[in-house]
Order: structure tokens, then sequence, then C-alpha cells
């Protein structure tokens, strides 16, 4: 037999690829983690060396998704731990907030430029007539996500909530932490440092929770929002006109579940595989379409960054405003809904998705009082029905904003919206569930699992808890070889990595 | 510990009858205690005890303990 290596592909495995970073789930991510903790398992009783290890993996892992862009999140680290420590020797509380300021305007200034530098220039060649030559500019990898973090750490240190990091290389590692530079989730610096300092240990008693969280990870992001991505909802946002009315709503259903099952697939594997370093990562998710107001939503959905803009940026401009009362809450929901938009991408369907939020929200409060007597008087306040319906309400709600983020344009989502009370054709639903019945299984096997109650997942979480090494490892391996069995040929891109 | 006066300004502000407050409690774990309801509990602190807050001794506050705290430090600068 003759065994030939080719170096040219050997190389490859180790250099920059935008096209192909070590995403979870790969045989490569799976090789490149058991690197990672067979190296943490040598070091088990060096602390130093453990960090050191994991910000090698970590700014390998971030290089082979983002190239030289490495060094732009060096700088952030730099600039942070800084400023961290410049600001809590500041005595005066007049240069604290210069120096908070500066850290903000310098963090925003990188985020700016490579993310909304063109959608700018789009706005200013549309209103002024003139003709402003986009940039060629590559967005860094993760950029939404790190920066927040970095963001979190100044504004910790300046509220007094921590105190600076003493060194640098346990900050490098917060700011380089490979399970969730990419896509979060946003750990404050308060949870995730103190972590660190504590000598981070991974728990035998985590094992059961860790297999659970790769396990659902896993199943939400290949076996559900893969598949009916792939085979469905992607070709309908794409010709919503070839497609009836019934075909576009069931997109709109499947779509939301997709957006849910691919964040939070990715989150519940970065949680899991954090637990198998020895961390407890932030939630990001409390099944959020079990929401009976927008509002609950918000305390569902994509926490780490909903608690972040609530503390940072929606409390100090409702403190500022307080004397103006519902009018300064108002102004403060729509600017960080608004920010909720933004963040998301340089995309008027962003914006447009945050505003809508925020309205809904404002609405919500305006009528709040009224509602709250028109149910006393009815007597349904607490009524189990009545929850339902509010349930269902909201979810319709939530999903069919969330066209705006499927939908390349305000217009492709309206063509979508148009085709349902225009064209619904209901006769083509059985003929549907005939010609799909995978998909129409998947969208209802998620829904059903989504819906379930809180506490059977306490209960799977407890059992596996109990569960020997050997039983999870099988676990693990069968939902692997699961996964294995369904994953489309190329794997899909997470669709958060381009926040 | 949680003075009667604060205890009472809560209360009044939440239209609730009683509750067991403590220090470490945070305003989530306090019924109807929303954003709205805390503006107006810090502007009714603010009238009731007779100073201002700047913004950064509200943005610090992080449960009901703090909120304590930092009246008495008001109250003993005044």
């Amino acid at each position: 037999m003759n065994l030939t290596i080719d170096w040219d592909k050997f190389i490859n495995l180790f250099l920059y690829n935008p096209r192909d970073p070590i995403l979870f789930g790969s045989s490569y991510f799976l090789f490149f983690f058991l690197t990672v903790l067979a190296a943490l398992y040598l070091f088990r009783n060096n602390h130093r060396l453990k960090v050191y290890s994991i910000i090698f993996f970590s700014v390998f892992f971030y290089y082979k998704a983002a190239g030289w862009f490495v060094f732009l999140l060096l700088g952030v680290a730099i600039v942070n731990f800084i400023f961290g420590r410049i600001i809590h020797e500041a005595l005066k509380t007049r240069s604290k907030n210069f120096l908070l300021i500066v850290a903000i305007i310098l963090n925003l200034a990188s985020l700016v430029y490579f993310k909304y530098s063109n959608f700018f220039i789009q706005i200013v060649n549309d209103i002024s007539s003139s003709s402003i030559t986009p940039l060629n500019i590559v967005l860094p990898i993760g950029i939404s996500f790190f920066t927040f973090r970095a963001l979190s750490y100044v504004i910790e240190i300046y509220y007094e909530f921590i105190t600076p990091m003493k060194r640098f290389e346990e900050f490098l590692m917060f700011i380089f932490f490979f399970p969730t530079v990419l896509m979060g989730p946003i750990d404050r610096a308060s949870t995730f440092l103190p972590q660190i300092e504590n000598g981070f240990k991974f728990k035998k008693e985590t094992l059961g929770i860790a297999v659970f969280l790769l396990s659902t990870g896993l199943i939400k992001k290949f076996v559900v929002a893969d598949y009916i991505n792939l085979n469905f909802t992607s070709r309908v946002f794409e010709f919503p006109n070839r497609f009836t009315g019934t075909e576009n709503l069931l997109a709109v259903y499947s779509n939301a579940l997709q957006s849910y099952c691919d964040f939070s697939g990715y989150t519940d594997m970065a949680l899991g595989i954090g637990l198998l370093l020895g961390f407890q990562l932030t939630e990001n998710f409390r099944r959020p379409f079990k929401a009976n107001s927008v509002a609950d939503y918000w305390r569902r959905w994509h926490l780490s960054l909903s608690n972040w803009l609530l503390d940072f940026v929606f409390k100090p401009i409702n403190v500022r405003f307080r004397r103006l009362r519902k009018t300064g809450l108002f102004i403060a929901i729509t600017v960080t809904f608004f920010c909720v938009g933004l963040w998301h991408g340089p995309n008027w369907t962003f914006v447009l998705f945050g505003l809508l939020h925020s309205f809904y929200l404002i609405v919500s409060m305006l009528t709040q009082s009224s509602r709250d007597k028109i149910y006393k008087k009815m007597g349904i306040k607490k009524n189990r029905l009545f929850r339902f319906v509010q349930i269902v309400f909201t979810f319709h709600l939530l999903i069919f904003t969330a066209l705006l983020f499927k939908a390349n344009s305000v217009g492709d989502a309206y063509k979508i919206l148009n085709q349902i009370f225009t064209f619904f054709k209901p006769e083509v639903f059985p003929q549907f569930i005939e010609a799909y019945p995978t998909i129409f299984g998947l969208i209802l096997f998620g829904y059903i699992i989504h819906f379930l109650p809180d506490s059977w997942e306490v209960k799977t979480k407890e059992l596996m808890s109990k569960q020997s090494t050997l039983t999870l490892s099988l676990i693990l391996t069968i939902v692997i070889w699961l996964v294995v069995q369904v994953k489309s040929a190329g794997m899909q891109p997470f669709i958060y990595f381009k926040f | 510990m949680i003075s009667d006066k604060l205890k009472n300004i809560i209360l009044k502000e939440l239209n609730l009858e009683d509750f067991d407050f403590t220090e470490e409690m945070t305003a989530n774990q306090v019924p109807g205690w929303d954003s709205l309801n805390h503006m107006n509990i810090i502007m009714s602190v603010e009238n009731e005890f007779n100073f201002k807050f700047k913004a950064l001794e509200i943005l610090k506050i992080r449960n009901i303990g703090d909120l304590q705290k930092v009246i008495d430090v008001k109250l003993s600068e005044n």
C-alpha cells in the first residue's frame, strides 16, 4: 500500500480559511477539543500553564476563523486592560467619566468601522444622490460579541462591581476564550473573571449536564435547524412567489424554530464545552416561545445580550430621564431596541425589527392598567386558558416579526406576507405533509419539545447527572451517530456568525 | 437592615400590603418591581428623604441592601 501524505492539505488544516472555521460539531472540532482537554489534564496542577494553554488554543481557534484579525482582538484586550486599570486608579469622578467615555468610543469605533461603514455610505448615497464607492471591508467574525464582552469589563470597573485583573494573561483568556469568542454568550467580566482567578477545574458532577447540553445542542443545530433550513425554509424565503400562502406560512413557523434551534443549539454546545473546561457560562435562552408577552420574551431570548443592553444602555437612559416618568421610559426603550436591531447588522430589516419590538413594548405598557382592569372584571387574569391565548398571540407576533431576520429586505418580507394573505390555498397543506413528511415531522417535533413543561428538562438533567461516565459516553456517541446520519453534506454556518 | 421608612415607600409604590424584604433581594424577586416602578421608587425616596441621587449612585444599586446603604450615606452627608 502506498501511503503518501499530502503536505499541502495537512498544512492547510492549520491555516486561516474564511470558509472553514472550526465549527462546533465538526470532526475537526472534536479533535481540537480533545487536544485542549489533554493539555489541561497535563497541566492540571499548574494554573498559569492551564491559562496559557487555553490562550494558545483560543488564538489558534480565532485565527482559523478570522485570520490576522487576531491582532485586532489582541488590541481590544490591551486597550481594555489598560483602561480598566486607569479608570480604577482615577481619583476624581470626572476623570473616571472621561476615561470611560474614551474607552467606549475606542471600542465602538472599531465596531462601527468594520460593521457599519458601508451602511452609512449607503445612507449618504441614498439621501444625497452622491456615489461614494463602498469600502472593501472584511468583517472580523464575532466582533459584536467580543466588543460587548470587553466593554463589560471597563464598565463594571467603573461601576465598582469588580476590580481590575492583576494578570494580563488572565484577561486575555477572557477576551479570546474559544467557546464564546465567535457567538457568545456575552459573559460579564464580573461572572467570568472570578472563575479564572479561582482556578477553573472540571467538576465530575457536571459531566451529566455537559453531555445533556452537548446532545441538545447537536440535535437542535444539525437535526432540526440545518435540515429544515436547507430543505425548506431557505427555498421559500428565496422565491416566496413560487410558493402558495400555506407553504409561506409554514416557512414562517419553520424559520422561527430554525433561528431558535440554530442559536440556542450553538449556545447549548458552548455551555457544555464550558462545563468540561470548568466554567459556568451565562445562560442565554429560557424557552422563548413560551413567553406570554413581548417583555417576557426578552427575558427568555438571547439573555446575555438583552441583559447587557438593559444594564448598560436602558438603565442609564432611564435614570437620566426619570423625571419624565413614562416618556423617559419610552425614550429608553426606543433607544435600547434601536441598538438591539442595529447590533444584529447594518440592514434596515434589523432596524425595523428593533423598532417594532420597542413599539410592542410601549403599546403594552400604555394599555397595561386598562387591560388589567378588564381582565380582573372578567376574572381571567389567572386563568390558564387565557394564559394560553396570550402565549399563542405573542408567539405569532414574534414569528411574523422574525421574518425580518431572515428576509434579505423589507420588500422580501412583504412578499411572504402578501402570499399568505392573498394566495393561501389551504388545500396544499395535506399535499405538503405527504410530500415532505420529514420536514413537517421535524417542525412538529421541534415545537413539541420546546413547549414541554420546564420541569421535564429539570428532571432529565437530574437523571443525566446520576449516570455513570460509561452511560454518558454511550449517550453522546449515539447522539453523534444520529447527527452524522442526518447531517447535510456541507455543514451550515451558524446564523449568528454574521453578527 | 432595611428601614421601615424605605420598606413603606416600596410597599406604597408597588401597591403591596406587606412583603418580607431582605438585603440581598433584587428587583425581579419582588412582584411588580419593573423598570417604571423602579424609577418611581427612586423618586419617591428622593422626595421622602429630601435629597437627590446622582445617576451613578442609582446605577450602582444591585439589590435592596445597596439601596438602603446609599440612602444611609446620603443622609450622613446632609
